[in-house]
């Protein structure tokens, strides 16, 4: 059957790895994308997410060699993502090796740009990704351009809206919970699961491992993950080993196997 | 375990030096992220090239055909280039080992349903159909890692344990050959559906040998020594 999904989250600045709390604030470094990626690729994770969170035209090109030498060495499934807003910009990321190219600010701003790209390029390889944050309690609103600009959107509209455009994956994420450890917004994971016919995954929020079985209980296809891996001493061999103990169906790390 | 075999430090080896004298053709049609599937061989040291020209599918030892998107597209997008005629030759008439991933395991059915209906280069008595998301609305598209349960040997699985038969999948159709005996292995997504399917000198995988770690290179290996 197939299994629960591990994904890190990388988040570049110029080329850099970088990590904040609720997308602006406590800015930390973390080093060098491609080194940090071989690591976890011998941890045997199950894909990579990057994207490149303050654009530009040098960043673009920038993030396409760091994706051309990832996928020289790392031989498991990137989605790539960071200012796209053109289908030369899906098709320039999927030549440098990603499988999956992430798309957020464009796909509000032009409502048919993900069926175009999907038509082009296929459903499977577009991911839509979703940023939102509460205006105000119990009233969840999606975010674009890297969070600073609000939209009408609701997200769990917005993601079956998506979903009719023929996106293959849904990325949500909590602007809220992102970088402060303490839990997946699993509520509207559960809601979201509900209607979505597609693949979710789920990010911000994730400090600990009850924290990703949670998620799962709620219905998420995977889990992606920055400040936990990054500044903790938790591995994905150590979240592997604990999820199999909970019965949750994620690869065997490859400890188990040798 | 590739560690151990020393298969990285052939990766700088010229072709003609190349560990098995293999050289695969990756078949270019403008399909597909070609570019992983060299890279994953040129990792384990075998001599590969991504291309279309029918003199150097000629000389090549073995054959890759990859593909991502839609399957009567991607039948098209061949029959653009007139591929399938030189494909079938140095298939079936000379015997080169091939192998198959994804949508270039399902252009090889007779029809596929993906979007209409549009027929495939029919080397194989199937169907393509959509995955069935079931009473429990499985996610469609299938992605992700999933288990194979093998039906027999063979040569690109040795050395792998069952165990360890874990590989990447991203599709939302998959085929139905009308002889069970093609049938390499199954993998379960509510219900069972065909992951691979080997006869002769073929061998088609509805998984990603490139984007599958460890696994997915020894299977590539394998393939590469791989003398039907």
């Amino acid at each position: 059957m197939l299994k629960k999904r591990i994904i890190p989250k990388f988040l570049l600045c110029d080329g850099r790895l970088v990590k904040y709390r609720q997308f602006f604030s406590d800015e930390r470094q973390a080093g060098n994308p491609v080194s940090t990626a071989k690591v976890y690729n011998d941890y045997g994770v199950d894909e990579f997410i990057v994207l490149d969170i303050i654009p530009s035209e040098d960043s673009k090109a920038i993030v396409r060699d760091i994706i051309k030498t990832m996928s020289e060495e790392i031989f498991m499934p990137f989605t790539v993502g960071g200012g796209v807003s053109l289908l030369d910009d899906v098709n320039a990321l999927l030549r440098a090796g990603a499988d999956k190219v992430s798309v957020n600010s464009q796909a509000v701003r032009d409502p048919s740009f993900v069926a175009d790209a999907a038509r082009s390029f296929g459903d499977q390889c577009m991911s839509v990704s979703i940023d939102y944050k509460e205006i105000s309690p119990g009233v969840p609103r999606v975010h674009i351009n890297g969070g600073r600009e609000k939209t009408n959107h609701n997200p769990v509209d917005w993601a079956l809206r998506m979903q009719d455009a023929n996106c293959g994956e849904i990325l949500l994420t909590s602007i809220d919970r992102d970088g402060m450890m303490s839990g997946y917004d699993s509520d509207m994971v559960a809601r979201l699961d509900e209607q979505l016919d597609i693949p979710l995954v789920v990010s911000g929020g994730c400090g600990g491992l009850q924290h990703c079985i949670d998620a799962f209980a709620a219905g998420a296809s995977a889990v992606a993950i920055s400040s936990l891996f990054l500044f903790t001493d938790h591995s994905p061999i150590k979240m592997r080993s604990h999820l199999v103990s909970n019965g949750i169906n994620v690869r065997a790390s490859k400890t188990s196997r040798n | 375990m590739l560690c151990a075999l020393g298969l990285r430090l052939d990766k700088n080896l010229a072709p003609a030096e190349n560990r098995w004298m293999t050289s695969v053709a990756i078949i270019d049609y403008g399909r597909g992220n070609v570019r992983s599937v060299f890279n994953a061989l040129d990792y384990i040291g075998v001599a590969a090239t991504i291309t279309d020209d029918p003199a150097v599918i000629n000389d090549a030892s073995h054959i890759f055909l990859p593909g991502v998107g839609a399957c009567g597209d991607a039948v098209a997008a061949l029959n653009a280039r007139g591929l399938p005629e030189i494909l079938h030759r140095q298939v079936f008439e000379k015997g080169k080992p091939f192998l198959g991933v994804c949508v270039g395991m399902q252009v090889l059915a007779a029809k596929s349903f993906e979007h209409g209906t549009h027929d495939g280069l029919g080397w194989l008595d199937a169907e393509v159909h959509r995955l069935d998301p079931g009473p429990d609305g499985l996610k469609i598209p299938h992605m992700g890692w999933n288990s194979l349960t093998p039906s027999r040997a063979h040569p690109v699985f040795d050395g792998i344990k069952t165990e360890d038969l874990v590989f990447y999948f991203v599709h939302s159709f998959a085929v139905t050959p009308s002889d069970p005996d093609k049938v390499l292995t199954t993998s379960d997504y509510g219900k069972p559906f065909v992951s691979a399917l080997a006869w002769d000198n073929v061998i088609t995988t509805q998984f990603h040998p490139e984007k599958s770690h460890d696994s997915g290179l020894e299977v590539l290996t394998n393939f590469a020594r791989w003398v039907p």
